[in-house]
């Protein structure tokens, strides 16, 4: 495989795969990260972002899915319609699902991290300088969430057909306004869970 | 292939003479090329394509083996060219 068609599948696999094709996929790599995440005590409660729990609820890892899903999907397609037209959503809902897959790595290595106790964290910082693995968990988490974005900015891109300063304005502030909502609506599910 | 813009300036050319094989007339004016011939030869491609798939995108991002929004983009971008050459 020539490395440029090797880029192409790992930062921009939508121009070959996108709409119901890319959901599946998506979805199943989703339930596969959410099931490592529950062994590893892992939240991806956001949609760029991911916590370590002290106490872990299984049910609430479970509901995050489609919440980080259908809000980046929904905004994004909202923030889509102020940009371009006769995109489907089925397109935007298929890749940005299939972003999310770059997180399953860091649910896999986090199987492997011993976490250190994080109640004392605010008192002294330096409690996460007791576990090495940590520490590498924690720089390994940078580049997989540049990789995810860049998946995302790719399926915002090719779903919509935007293009120059308006995709890009509109990229953002669609995933800014995406992790508030997401934060907000995880926010409510804790107060009732 | 046919030369659509000028080698020297790259401004766009036009048909100057036509010639009949059979009786060798020559018919000599300023005519305008046609929309589809200043298309390059992958958009010509396209929509060649395009219309023996009868207008189905998604049969060809199929045959393609390209995603249907790649394949609708391609289309949006020739639609921009020829509204491009329409407005000149």
């Amino acid at each position: 495989m020539k490395t440029n068609e090797f880029g192409s599948l790992i930062f921009n696999p939508f121009k070959r795969i996108a709409g119901w094709e890319a959901f599946g996929i998506g979805l199943v790599i989703v339930v596969l990260t959410t099931f490592t995440g529950n062994f590893a005590g892992i939240y991806f409660d956001g949609v760029i972002d991911m916590h370590f729990a002290e106490t872990f609820d299984s049910l609430k890892s479970w509901l995050m899915i489609p919440v980080n899903i259908i809000s980046i999907s929904v905004i994004m397609w909202l923030a889509g319609i102020t940009v371009s037209k006769n995109f489907r959503f089925i397109d935007i809902l298929g890749t940005m699902t299939l972003s999310r897959a770059p997180f399953l790595l860091i649910a896999l290595a986090s199987f492997f991290v011993k976490v250190p106790d994080l109640s004392g964290i605010m008192q002294d910082p330096f409690v996460i300088f007791d576990s090495i693995s940590f520490i590498i968990i924690l720089i390994f988490t940078f580049p997989i969430i540049i990789w995810s974005v860049t998946l995302m900015y790719n399926a915002y891109k090719i779903s919509t057909g935007a293009s120059g300063q308006k995709l890009n304005i509109s990229f953002i502030f669609g995933l800014i306004v995406a992790e508030i909502i997401t934060k907000i609506i995880i926010y409510q599910i804790d107060k009732f869970i | 292939m046919l030369p659509t813009h000028c080698p020297s300036c790259r401004s766009q050319l036009k048909v100057k003479c036509m010639k009949c094989e059979q009786c060798e007339t020559e018919v000599t004016g300023l005519y305008e090329l046609p929309v589809l011939a200043l298309l390059s030869d992958a958009d010509k491609n396209f929509i060649l394509k395009f219309v023996k798939y009868s207008g189905s995108l998604k049969a060809m991002a199929s045959d393609l083996k390209l995603s249907y929004p790649t394949v609708r983009n391609m289309l949006n971008e020739i639609i921009s060219k020829i509204a491009d050459y329409e407005n000149k």
